[in-house]
């Protein structure tokens, strides 16, 4: 990758319809019993909507997705911090997009801040360090 | 759900593990995450998959510690990967995993929730560094807890 500048916009991972179907395989993967991402019944119950809720392994996944294609390649990934700052539902627009905040030459790092929104709501945010060599 | 307090758990250990990352789970993952495969490398987000593969318990028996259950709502509020290796399909890891933190939380918009964060390190058989450390919040929320 070429050497970024602090304050280097990322480009946005951008999922254009967030797939309830694919929350159902995860869950599957998951083993995960929790019907908020696939029972809307449970979800409205709750308290949270009408419906499904995606799980924050796939939401983690975007965000990383976004770390990932600036840097160039997974294993350059060293470190990603986030936070779980509101649901994402089945059906919403989902965009991940950050900037360089800084960076490390002699380690050859880069520190970027990312932040989600789910039809323009925040998300998710945290920060990730890569490898810029 | 319980308004108990559950600050005793500090420093549970999970039974851990040794786990082998089968192919298609690989494959089926980043088909849920609308990711393109690249060989033989893992998708990053697979090192939460893997620690909690590897864990010994499920997602439902960790929820179970602080009396929660599957219907009452309980949600991802943290995640922390470190890698300091990369995860292949088809290799075996050995996991370890303890609970570093419980803690009562009063939100504005949540209520009355504790949070639970527990740690877990994902590492190659006799390595001395792990390739992966897993640290997770999950909250739980008490609503009966702010009522009271």
């Amino acid at each position: 990758m070429a050497e970024p500048d602090v304050g280097t916009r990322l480009e946005p991972y951008v999922v254009e319809r967030v797939d309830a179907e694919k929350m159902k395989l995860m869950a599957a993967i998951l083993q995960d019993p929790n019907p908020i991402h696939f029972d809307v019944e449970v979800v409205r119950a709750l308290g949270y909507g009408e419906r499904p809720i995606n799980q924050g392994p796939i939401n983690m996944a975007w965000f990383m997705a976004c770390a990932v294609r600036f840097a160039g390649g997974r294993e350059r990934l060293l470190r990603t911090q986030m936070r779980f700052l509101a649901n994402v539902f089945a059906g919403e627009r989902f965009v991940a997009e950050g900037t360089v905040t800084a960076l490390d030459h002699e380690a050859g790092t880069a520190e970027l801040e990312i932040e989600c929104t789910a039809d323009g709501r925040p998300v998710l945010a945290g920060t990730a360090t890569v490898a810029t060599r | 759900m319980s308004a108990r307090d559950y600050s005793h758990l500090v420093g549970h250990r999970f039974p851990g593990g040794t786990y082998t990352f089968p192919e298609y789970v690989n494959w089926l993952w980043e088909d849920a995450v609308l990711s393109e495969h690249d060989g033989g490398l893992a998708h990053p987000s697979l090192g939460y998959y893997i620690a909690m593969a590897g864990l010994g318990v499920s997602i439902g028996e960790v929820m179970a510690l602080l009396e929660g259950t599957p219907e009452s709502g309980v949600m991802f509020g943290e995640n922390e990967l470190e890698f300091h290796g990369s995860l292949r399909a088809g290799a075996t890891y050995e996991c370890e995993g303890e609970i570093t933190a419980v803690e009562r939380k009063t939100g504005k918009r949540a209520g009355v929730f504790d949070k639970l964060t527990f740690r877990i390190q994902v590492g190659e058989p006799g390595a001395s560094v792990p390739s992966v450390v897993c640290t997770n919040t999950w909250i739980f929320p008490r609503k009966e807890a702010g009522d009271g």
